[in-house]
């Protein structure tokens, strides 16, 4: 148990980095969505962050992934066991009206995947894990889709196409989020867990798009109006997809992109601004030491 | 990307000092977490050993795609394949009789031939990345077999005495499904094993466009095989995922495409559910180590040459 007792021992001792958290928040939550600017690079504050840090980072993203896959798939979200104590609740949401049994099929699959994603890390975090926090599925996706020019709304749930899109929102993102943080970790042993994780990231990013090619063209363009929006939100990163460009890597040596925690944060804060801590699919933030897009 | 490439080559340089790989260590830590990582018991390795061991990998999957989707070897198109920066030097592929210009795949589904031409281009960029970090340390091309190996895998897996990945869409799409998979768990083996930071980075990325095309390549088969099932698709991809995890000594990771019940966030396993990830219980992808990886390839329990690699591979892991 030497590694649990040196994360908790960590945890313990790591510098806070919510900094103002409160007022900028509020701020943030309001409509900060329609004044997107270019990310400029950020600085990561690597030095004063530990492992524990990067894994509830991780565990933020994986409670979105789930609350979206499970309510998708079966009306309703994690359990409170798989939320940890003190969580906050999800906003909206509600089961895919499938027409298939393998549209179904896929969306079980990843729901259990993504579940599975949270109760690996809870475990591996112990006292440490952080709880869920608030999760937005509304607004968001509402915001998303008016800042990327889809229309004023999008609901995610209303058709398996639709899902789909919603779905392409997160994986993408999972994959390059995970790849950022990968060499920032300090354990082997978090390493392998992390490249493990971001594999199946890539695994449902791979069939999220793969299927978006089916859905046909009009959802390959909203998949990629989102795409546009994530680049300008998380420093570029970003493959447009279409039949030859289903994997999204850098077309000069076909790497997989990575982004540093600001970066994701400003797509899941849905903000350009640079120094939110709040907003998007989390409207009170993330819980834990990364909260902030000030870098 | 130069300079990531300039990052790495000096990184390789000067990382010459030995990995101290500590089992005991990994194998606790193994026990605590549930990671599915394995204890590597080579002590004596270098970043540049596991980066050649992964161009060798690069190199074999390059030419499949590379044959696939345009009937010709990657030194045809202008891919060095000698040691070093030489282009020439390189083993030779073997091929079916009928010769490399009859590999193209005469593809049938449109969408699958554009996935090939885009595999067969990152995977041709994987090659040139690795070549351009490794530089004058980069191995040749090893010899590389793809019309035995594939046979001897066919038998051995009980799909039949023979298989031509280049025959149709969906061969190519099994044969695909033999490499991808494999790919992912030897990076996630070798991710940990690495000193350098950058190669780590590097490795990581590589590892994430594999998972790509895995999750691509066995979402196209599972259509396939649920639009008819009597083509039995999803059975030959089961068997050809017992056949990996024999050859590795696991018997136990590796999942094909099929059905399984889950519970997701109820109690009752009675939720259907497909199989387009291959990971463990923790939905974490599997891990080999190089010598399970060197026995999928070499299609021989014991790590004895032969199957794609006849000579085995090049380098300090083979």
């Amino acid at each position: 148990m030497r590694n649990v007792d040196d994360l908790i021992r960590k945890a313990l001792t790591r510098r806070k980095f919510m900094v103002g958290a409160g007022s900028v928040a509020a701020l943030s939550a309001v409509g900060c969505s329609h004044n997107f600017q270019p990310q400029t690079t950020p600085t990561n504050p690597v030095t004063t962050l530990t492992d524990a840090d990067y894994l509830n980072f991780a565990l933020n993203l994986e409670y979105l992934e789930a609350s979206y896959y499970l309510i998708a798939a079966t009306g309703t979200g994690l359990s409170a066991a798989d939320m940890g104590t003190g969580a906050a609740s999800v906003t909206g949401g509600a089961q895919v009206p499938f027409t298939s049994a393998i549209q179904q099929e896929y969306a079980y699959e990843i729901a259990q995947d993504e579940l599975n994603h949270v109760r690996f890390l809870r475990s591996a975090l112990g006292s440490s894990a952080v709880p869920m926090p608030a999760i937005d599925l509304v607004n968001s996706f509402n915001a998303a889709a008016s800042a990327a020019g889809i229309g004023s709304s999008f609901d995610p749930f209303a058709s398996f196409d639709a899902f789909l899109v919603g779905a392409f929102v997160f994986e993408d993102v999972g994959v390059t989020a995970y790849n950022g943080a990968a060499p920032l970790l300090t354990s082997t042993t978090y390493l392998g867990a992390a490249a493990g994780i971001m594999a199946v990231e890539a695994y449902h990013a791979g069939e999220v798009r793969s299927l978006i090619l089916q859905a046909g063209t009009a959802y390959v363009g909203y998949a990629n109006q989102i795409s546009a929006l994530r680049a300008t939100l998380g420093g570029g990163n970003e493959t447009a997809l279409s039949a030859t460009t289903v994997v999204a890597c850098n077309p000069t040596n076909a790497l997989a992109y990575a982004r540093t925690p600001s970066q994701v944060l400003n797509i899941v804060y849905a903000t350009g601004d640079g120094n939110a801590t709040s907003g998007g699919f989390f409207p009170s933030g993330l819980n834990g030491n990364i909260t902030s897009t000030i870098g | 990307m130069a300079t990531t490439e300039t990052l790495i080559l000096d990184e390789v340089i000067a990382s010459s000092r030995r990995r101290m790989f500590t089992m005991g260590g990994a194998a606790l830590a193994g026990l605590v977490f549930g990671s599915t990582t394995k204890a590597n018991a080579q002590t004596t390795l270098t970043d540049t050993d596991y980066l050649n061991f992964a161009l060798n990998l690069e190199y074999l999957e390059a030419e499949f795609y590379t044959l696939a989707s345009v009937g010709e070897t990657i030194d045809q198109i202008g891919i060095g394949i000698g040691a070093g920066t030489a282009m020439t030097g390189g083993g030779t592929v073997t091929v079916k009789p009928s010769g490399v210009a009859s590999c193209k795949v005469p593809f049938a589904i449109p969408a699958v031939a554009s996935y090939a031409t885009e595999i067969a281009s990152e995977e041709q960029k994987h090659v040139t990345f690795l070549r351009g970090a490794l530089g004058a340390s980069a191995v040749a091309q090893p010899n590389i077999d793809l019309y035995h190996s594939f046979n001897t895998a066919a038998a051995a897996a009980g799909i039949g005495p023979s298989f031509d990945p280049f025959a149709s869409d969906v061969n190519f799409l099994l044969g695909s499904y033999i490499f991808e998979d494999v790919g992912v768990t030897a990076y996630h083996g070798a991710a940990g094993l690495l000193t350098s930071k950058t190669n780590l980075g590097a490795a990581a990325s590589i590892l994430a466009v594999e998972a790509y095309h895995a999750g691509l390549i066995r979402t196209v088969l599972w259509g396939l095989d649920q639009a008819t099932p009597a083509a039995g698709i999803a059975a030959i991809t089961v068997k050809i995922s017992n056949l990996r995890a024999a050859l590795d000594g696991t018997n136990d990771d590796d999942i094909g495409l099929t059905k399984v019940q889950d519970s997701l966030n109820g109690t009752t396993a009675n939720y259907t559910a497909s199989t387009i990830v291959n990971a463990d219980s923790n939905t974490i992808a599997f891990s080999r180590t190089t010598q399970q990886v060197l026995n999928i390839v070499y299609a021989s329990t014991t790590g004895a040459k032969g199957g794609f690699f006849p000579n085995g591979l090049n380098g300090n892991i083979s």
